[in-house]
């Protein structure tokens, strides 16, 4: 008996940390996104997806203050992250790439562009490195908010998607 | 019927114990490797945040000894409850709360999970995890778990390894977040954060109270057997809730800007739980303090115990006041004899009330009971309260509440 219900713990332990993240995996994550409509991400930011780009709900967290966007590209990752900062464009620029390369095997690759949104953003951009994949960060400040665009996939798939998700890119738009 | 179970002190090796040291074993080496890959990354920052909340841990530790003064739980298994917390609750947690949270946007929607999803996954998968550390304490050593407060003793030990364990874990996160590399500052602020702020009400306090569920259904044999199954689940239910509501976004916008704003929600979210979850713990150990005294009280032998000893013997603060007011009138070593008296007058009530061997615990309190007559001061009571002591108790609250209301305003930025 005492076996039986330590084996009964044992159990709703492994249902805890596999049997969920399991059921996880089992249910589809994406969902269909207009390609023609902005899409707010958060604290008054939108951007327009690209085309054929589906929504990771996993990696989309929208709110008020703060939030986060995921786009699939097929096999490509298009994340956006706003968050409030009180700082320069190159302190926000620093931050991100300090995150990236803070992350085992990660590293960043050349040196950064300035760049712009449509809508007048401005924003530096850089490219990474990771084990087998490729990426590209872009960083905008405006109005006490840091709006972070990570790309990453394999350098051929990147490749096809880059002037894609570079377009949409240029389509973020902030809004008070 | 009484509201303790006296069992034998010895601890058997059973089938459970294998199955809990196999999980222990499994949670450790999942959590290494997460603090190594912390420790590889930021190792200033992780240092300094594995320090900071271990120290955070010992006045906890520290007050749930003394709040298990009277019929201490083993230290092995205190060690195992502290370790479920820290190791295997953490590293099962981990996962499935990112899971479920997901489950919530999958389910229902991104906006719903972004609001509710941390709110409802963590509290969910967390108190399930620890209280089933509670109740593999209760299988690899049922005889230990004879009252209310002993189920309380150890759910507190669990949510404390819990606690710990996930302040470093955020207290890093927070620094690869900052993006300034091996920065010790977003360590410190979520140590204020954490720990001054929210560390009162948060796992230890909500494993307390499931703790006092397991041990009510481990020990009240003369209620039903569904009764105590109800009581139970609503402890654990009321951990989870008390945990959803610190969680919840209430009054995340609601109360302004500054630290005083930030004093008002944290009262208003943590202060509910806090006051009735208090108000058990001391029930429970009122009720096991009356058993034990009652016990001692049959003795009739003022030697072993006094009238007025074993009054202070029934609390902690009269307990701490019997050995401050030794020190102050009859110097360190009175404090010490006082402090020895007590302890074996709790172990001879336990070993009475077992219907152990006693002779050589009353040796024992004879030789401190001597220690005290020599020193002039023969009796472990509390004195009346003194001008020193109130200032030393004054002093002590007014240090607490400056570093909380410096926290405070560290964060709310008032």
């Amino acid at each position: 008996m005492n076996l039986l219900a330590a084996i009964g713990v044992a159990v709703a332990l492994t249902g805890l940390a596999f049997g969920l993240p399991a059921l996880d995996r089992a249910l589809p994550a994406d969902r269909p996104v207009r390609a023609d409509e902005p899409y707010p991400i958060a604290a008054g930011v939108t951007v327009i997806p690209p085309p054929g780009a589906v929504l990771d709900v996993t990696g989309t967290r929208p709110g008020d203050h703060e939030g986060t966007a995921l786009f699939r590209i097929g096999p490509v990752r298009y994340a956006i992250a706003v968050q409030p900062f009180e700082g320069s464009l190159a302190a926000a620029a620093a931050r991100l790439r300090q995150r990236i390369t803070g992350t085992p095997g990660y590293q960043v690759t050349g040196g950064q562009l300035a760049v712009a949104t449509g809508s007048g953003i401005r924003g530096l951009q850089g490219g990474y490195t990771a084990p087998g994949r490729g990426g590209r960060y872009a960083v905008y400040v405006t109005d006490r908010l840091t709006i972070e665009v990570t790309v990453s996939g394999s350098e051929l798939d990147l490749g096809r998607t880059l002037p894609a998700v570079e377009a949409s890119a240029r389509t973020i738009r902030y809004r008070r | 019927m009484t509201d303790v179970r006296p069992t034998g002190d010895a601890l058997t090796i059973k089938p459970s114990l294998w199955i809990v040291l196999a999980l222990l074993l499994l949670g450790g080496i999942r959590m290494v490797e997460l603090g190594a890959r912390f420790a590889v990354v930021y190792p200033l920052a992780t240092l300094t945040a594995v320090v900071l909340f271990t120290l955070f841990a010992v006045p906890f530790w520290l007050f749930l000894a003394e709040l298990d003064f009277l019929e201490r739980e083993p230290v092995k298994l205190r060690v195992v409850a502290f370790a479920w917390g820290g190791l295997v609750a953490t590293a099962a947690s981990i996962p499935a709360g990112a899971a479920l949270e997901n489950l919530v946007a999958k389910l229902g929607s991104p906006h719903l999970a972004a609001e509710w999803g941390a709110v409802l996954a963590g509290p969910t998968v967390e108190e399930i995890a620890k209280t089933l550390g509670i109740v593999a304490i209760v299988l690899i050593a049922r005889a230990q778990v004879n009252s209310v407060l002993d189920g309380v003793v150890y759910g507190a030990l669990v949510g404390l390894g819990f606690q710990i364990v996930e302040n470093v874990v955020f207290a890093v996160g927070a620094v690869a977040l900052a993006g300034r590399g091996d920065d010790v500052q977003p360590v410190i602020a979520t140590f204020l954060l954490r720990g001054f702020l929210s560390g009162v009400w948060s796992h230890t306090l909500f494993g307390a109270l499931a703790g006092a569920g397991i041990g009510y259904q481990v020990i009240r044999h003369d209620r039903p057997r569904r009764f105590r199954a109800g009581v139970a689940v609503l402890c654990v239910v009321g951990a989870w809730a008390s945990h959803i509501l610190w969680n919840s976004p209430l009054f995340g916008d609601g109360l302004g800007n500054g630290g005083l704003a930030l004093l008002a929600v944290l009262i208003l979210k943590g202060l509910p739980p806090l006051l009735l979850i208090l108000w058990l713990v001391r029930r429970a150990h009122d009720r096991e303090a009356d058993y034990y005294t009652s016990v001692l009280a049959t003795l009739r032998d003022p030697e072993l115990i006094t009238a007025g000893e074993l009054a202070a013997l029934r609390s902690g603060s009269q307990r701490s006041a019997a050995r401050w007011h030794a020190g102050h009138r009859a110097g360190r070593k009175a404090r010490s004899a006082v402090r020895r008296l007590q302890r074996g007058q709790a172990r001879l009530a336990v070993e009475l009330s077992r219907s152990a061997p006693t002779g050589r615990r009353r040796d024992e309190i004879r030789t401190q009971r001597a220690i005290l007559v020599a020193s002039g001061h023969p009796e472990a009571i509390a004195g009346p309260w003194s001008g020193r002591r109130l200032a030393s108790s004054v002093g002590m609250s007014g240090l607490a509440i400056a570093v909380v209301w410096a926290a405070l305003t560290a964060l709310g930025g008032a």
